[in-house]
């Protein structure tokens, strides 16, 4: 055991170097940075000739995933790397129940888009930013024209750019964290995940999902098209998780329920 | 630790989207129980709702059984509110009882004395 003082001195000694290495960095690190200008008048109004995106959707179930882009595969083709690599992964004798969502952690991109709760889609100048009911979750998606990093630090719903083709929204998004997100085969960090987003009628949204991935994949496998509904007069609840929950899922992936203490909420 | 990861979310792409929140694998998903009794305390909270109620047991006291059922934002869309299940209530839950045998379950449907049926699933009545 070192002593206490050690230990201070040890603390102060680290945070000192990651100052230096901060400042050392951080010019580097502001010129990788977008200043979007202020909008201006201009660029409100022009959003009013996009296509009307705007509200709180309904995620569809019971539709199916609906069509393919057509020629795609029904199933994902995976190199041989990744072949044996989610070979692997289903020859391991014990599962896990559950997964982390059950100790109210969210899942990534692309299930966050289909979770039984509403999204809500805002349109800003440069900017379309979706929130997800479900976990209270938010995601920002640039159409200031922006390029995608080169070398994102990987996260749950990674870093989205979009752009407008005709009368669609294309997102593109890259960066991904390995953690749950309905993807049901093995993907490297270089997976693109691309979005088409289209009004299919004055109220029903599709969201077309494709995985690029060059190394788990050998041509781009589509997920299909997901349908959402518009509810002009819904509001996004509140939805934290944490509030009351007695789900869990342990280290070992066993599944269980708290019944304890009744009480212990309040509401 | 990556591979358990990478385990968790094949397990995730294969478990049904309607439960936005965890699988259904403390419950006993093939077998049904009925339980009544009156009801001790209604969590209208996330990321379930919880009806705890407490139903009479062979020693002539009561147990408390906790059900777990749908969110209140799911549930808000479908003419449900915080007051629907009150303390005190008579009720008779029908429920899919917990694998380890605790007074536990996942709601299914109830009714109550007056025949009147409570689903959390179904129809949106706010469109």
């Amino acid at each position: 055991m070192e002593s206490g003082s050690n230990t201070m001195e040890r603390t102060r000694q680290i945070f000192f170097g990651f100052l230096a290495t901060s400042l050392a960095l951080g010019p580097v690190a502001v010129a990788q940075k977008v200043t979007r200008p202020a909008p201006t008048a201009a660029d409100w109004s022009a959003l009013a000739k996009l296509p009307d995106f705007d509200g709180v959707w309904e995620t569809v179930f019971g539709g199916g995933r609906g069509a393919r882009a057509a020629g795609a595969p029904a199933a994902p083709s995976l190199t041989p790397e990744y072949a044996a690599k989610a070979k692997a992964l289903a020859s391991q004798a014990k599962k896990a129940e559950d997964n982390p969502t059950a100790n109210c952690l969210p899942p990534g991109l692309p299930a966050i888009m289909g979770q039984p709760y509403p999204i809500e889609i805002l349109l800003t100048p440069g900017k379309v930013t979706i929130v997800s009911e479900a976990y209270m979750q938010v995601r920002h998606i640039y159409t200031d024209g922006r390029k995608l990093p080169e070398d994102p630090d990987p996260s749950f719903y990674g870093t989205s750019v979009g752009r407008w083709e005709g009368d669609s929204l294309v997102v593109e998004t890259v960066g991904f964290q390995q953690v749950p997100r309905g993807i049901s085969f093995p993907y490297s960090d270089k997976m693109r995940i691309v979005e088409r987003f289209k009004l299919t009628d004055a109220d029903t949204l599709t969201i077309e999902t494709t995985i690029r991935d060059p190394e788990a994949l050998t041509m781009p496998y589509s997920m299909g098209a997901r349908t959402f509904k518009r509810h002009r007069n819904w509001t996004i609840a509140e939805y934290i998780c944490e509030e009351n929950n007695r789900n869990f899922v342990d280290e070992k992936g066993k599944a269980g329920i708290n019944l304890a203490n009744p009480n212990a909420s309040t509401k | 630790m990556k591979n358990g990861i990478i385990i968790a979310s094949l397990v995730a792409a294969g478990t049904s989207l309607a439960l936005a929140h965890h699988s259904a694998a403390a419950f006993d998903t093939s077998a049904q129980k009925v339980i009544s009794g009156t009801i001790k305390k209604f969590d209208y909270t996330n990321p379930h709702t919880w009806v705890w109620i407490d139903v009479p047991n062979d020693q002539g006291g009561v147990d408390t059984w906790g059900v777990e059922g749908m969110s209140p934002n799911y549930l808000a869309r479908r003419g449900w509110t915080r007051t629907t299940l009150k303390p005190g209530d008579k009720l008779t839950i029908t429920i899919r009882p917990m694998k380890d045998g605790d007074k536990g379950g996942m709601w299914v449907s109830a009714k109550r004395p007056d025949g009147e049926v409570l689903m959390m699933g179904g129809a949106i009545t706010d469109p």
